[in-house]
């Protein structure tokens, strides 16, 4: 491999080159394994959504659409629900008819909200996003900075604090962190509220309304930080260890660059790239942690809509939520891949 | 430059402090029985909802049971998932991993897509789908977590046994005709320990999170004692003092399991990691 690389450095400029073609071609061949990795994964999960309900003991029909659908089941109901997903037929059949039905767009229906289970899961999106969406920025953020910060001073007392606190914190499982929060300034201090996104029937508009959601958001988003801006910090502290020892920080001192300077401008700039990639990477533990933080704050979010729906046994919007999450990380993380490629040509030409 | 990774771990703070915690956690799973006169299921004589007291150390619950009781018999389960899902995956990690650098060719080729494709699915999601409909308990939690979590342990030991391999005494052993697995278990898992160990404790950590995670949702078997299950429970009744001997020891409990395998986790890579490391006694190093 470094040999043809080597010759490829020397072949002529000019003409058809055969080795920059071939080249070409294998890092078309990788492009294509890698976006493959995806569409592997996505099958799988489409594969278990389909077979699990189909495996369980008794009538299929019940183990999709749960318990709480047979309540309502009329014999007309029942033959209409059978010939929607092809259940008299084959299996190949209620395969193929069930994923005709994802691509237009239908996961099913929700017997306990008796609306469609996308309708129900766009009702609640809005505040998950609104919740990983703030976490994860101020998360990156303050990691960013206490990862300088601490990186700079290493082995000194404030660096070994942070390490300590903050990987103390990480151990925390989210909705413990959340429950301590809850507890602490919930029920003790009684500062902020118990439950829900806002006020309900408060009848406010504009700013005192924005201040209103704030206000509920912050138990939840302090816990979700506090958990998670570790991996930021670390990875930081990491790589400003290792940029510290660069030359070109050297030059920075011997130019007389101030500390902040040095810092900022010229360690920290270098390990940002790599901080932004794993800011990519974390969204799904953003996503799985925001999950559980709802659920501690009824916070009426996707998280908590699908601690519901398993109480409630209502299985076409479980699937419907895990899948939409599913279809989430998996887009997130080959927008990642893809942008860290193209930021740091080094990955593309590394493999 | 030799390093004694183990000594390293043992000598820092951080790897001491998580060494001390999960020693603390395993004393109380190993001693349960001995440690409480009851069993986690028992209703006792206590009025629910009692205090702490010298009979009941973190009072009673709802339904009349001792809560330090099913503090204890929650670490059997936490720690057993962990230990578990660790040697399992483990065990997984080192025979696709391995073999896959032995052998090479389609075999390597078609495992490490395996690998890569089993990243990318969400971890979290497919366990709470999965458990969702099959309730599963500590067995079948352990199978289920292994089979998602050996990927990343392949991974890394596939890297390490590529360099391992060239190694002369790996060659020598060939040249006397060595089979793949005398190979594998005789002269390149010696030499996997630290890193072998690292991954191990990862996949705990994620494993015994995982497993409180999907009590704490109510999908995992209801006869298993369980912190998470415990937490979900008591979750209901924090407008009474209860939360303060029910919910928080509870949760501490949990925290002090995962806080102590990350930190012997950090300690473990931080020796690991040449560019990490801090200056090494006795040796410096370099020019």
């Amino acid at each position: 491999m470094q040999d043809l690389e080597m010759r490829h450095l020397e072949s002529p400029k000019v003409g058809w080159d055969y080795q920059k073609a071939t080249a070409r071609l294998t890092s078309l061949v990788r492009r294509g394994a890698f976006f493959s990795n995806y569409v592997i994964a996505f099958t799988i999960i489409l594969t278990l959504n389909f077979v699990l309900p189909r495996m369980m003991p008794g009538d299929p029909l019940q183990a999709i659409y749960g318990e709480e659908a047979l309540l309502a089941m009329t014999p007309q109901l029942e033959t209409e629900l059978i010939a929607r997903l092809s259940l008299d037929q084959s299996m190949s059949q209620q395969f193929v008819a069930y994923i005709l039905a994802l691509a237009s767009g239908d996961l099913g229906h929700s017997y306990y909200y008796n609306q469609q289970v996308l309708a129900v899961i766009l009702d609640f999106l809005p505040w998950t996003l609104l919740l990983t969406g703030t976490a994860l920025v101020i998360s990156t953020l303050l990691g960013f900075v206490l990862g300088i910060e601490s990186g700079y001073r290493r082995g000194r007392r404030l660096d070994k604090t942070l390490l300590a606190g903050l990987m103390f914190l990480n151990g925390f499982p989210d909705f413990f962190m959340g429950i301590v929060l809850l507890l602490v300034f919930g029920v003790v201090f009684g500062m902020v509220p118990l439950s829900g996104a806002l006020t309900p029937y408060s009848g406010l508009e504009g700013f005192p309304l924005v201040l209103d959601i704030l206000h509920h958001l912050l138990a939840p988003l302090a816990a979700l930080v506090l958990v998670r801006v570790t991996s930021a910090y670390l990875l930081t502290r990491n790589t400003m260890i290792t940029t510290l020892k660069e030359n070109f920080v050297l030059t920075a001192r011997a130019k007389g660059c101030s500390e902040g300077q040095i810092k900022y401008r010229h360690a920290g700039r270098n390990s940002l790239l790599p901080v932004v990639t794993a800011t990519g990477l974390m969204i799904p533990h953003m996503i799985t942690g925001a999950l559980f933080v709802e659920i501690v704050f009824s916070y009426p979010g996707v998280g908590w809509l699908l601690y519901n729906s398993l109480l409630t046994r209502d299985y076409p919007l479980i699937q419907g939520i895990l899948l939409m999450v599913t279809l989430a990380v998996l887009v997130t993380n080959l927008l990642v891949d893809l942008l860290y490629s193209k930021l740091d040509p080094r990955v593309s030409h590394a493999r | 430059m030799h390093v004694d990774v183990w000594h390293e771990v043992a000598e820092s703070s951080v790897g001491k402090a998580g060494l001390l915690l999960i020693g603390l956690m395993v004393t109380l799973a190993v001693f349960a029985p001995a440690l409480t006169p009851y069993t986690p299921r028992e209703n006792t004589d206590a009025p629910a909802f009692s205090r702490p007291s010298e009979e009941h150390w973190l009072g009673t619950n709802d339904a009349r049971q001792d809560i330090w009781t099913q503090l204890l018999y929650g670490a059997r389960t936490s720690l057993s998932v962990g230990f578990g899902v660790a040697i399992l995956s483990a065990f997984i990690s080192v025979l696709i991993g391995g073999t896959a650098a032995i052998f090479g060719g389609v075999y390597d080729r078609f495992w490490m897509r395996v690998v890569d494709a089993t990243i990318a699915i969400p971890d979290v999601i497919v366990i709470i789908l999965v458990a969702a409909y099959l309730r599963p308990n500590v067995l079948l939690m352990i199978l289920l977590l292994s089979t998602l979590y050996w990927p990343g342990g392949a991974r890394v030991i596939r890297a390490q046994t590529l360099t391992l391999k060239e190694r002369m005494h790996v060659s020598a052993a060939r040249t006397f005709g060595a089979g793949w697995s005398h190979l594998l278990f005789r002269h390149i898992i010696p030499d996997l320990g630290p890193i072998l160990v690292a991954t191990m404790i990862q996949d705990a950590r994620r494993a015994v999170f995982m497993e409180a995670g999907l009590s704490f949702l109510g999908i995992s078997d209801p006869s298993v004692m369980s912190w998470g299950k415990m937490m979900q429970y008591a979750r209901v009744f924090t407008y009474l003092e209860v939360w303060k001997w029910w919910l928080l020891p509870t949760g501490i409990a949990l925290s002090i399991t995962l806080i102590g395998l990350s930190f012997t986790g950090f300690a473990l890579e931080s020796a690991l990691d040449p560019r990490l490391r801090g200056k090494v006694k006795g040796h410096e190093g370099g020019i």
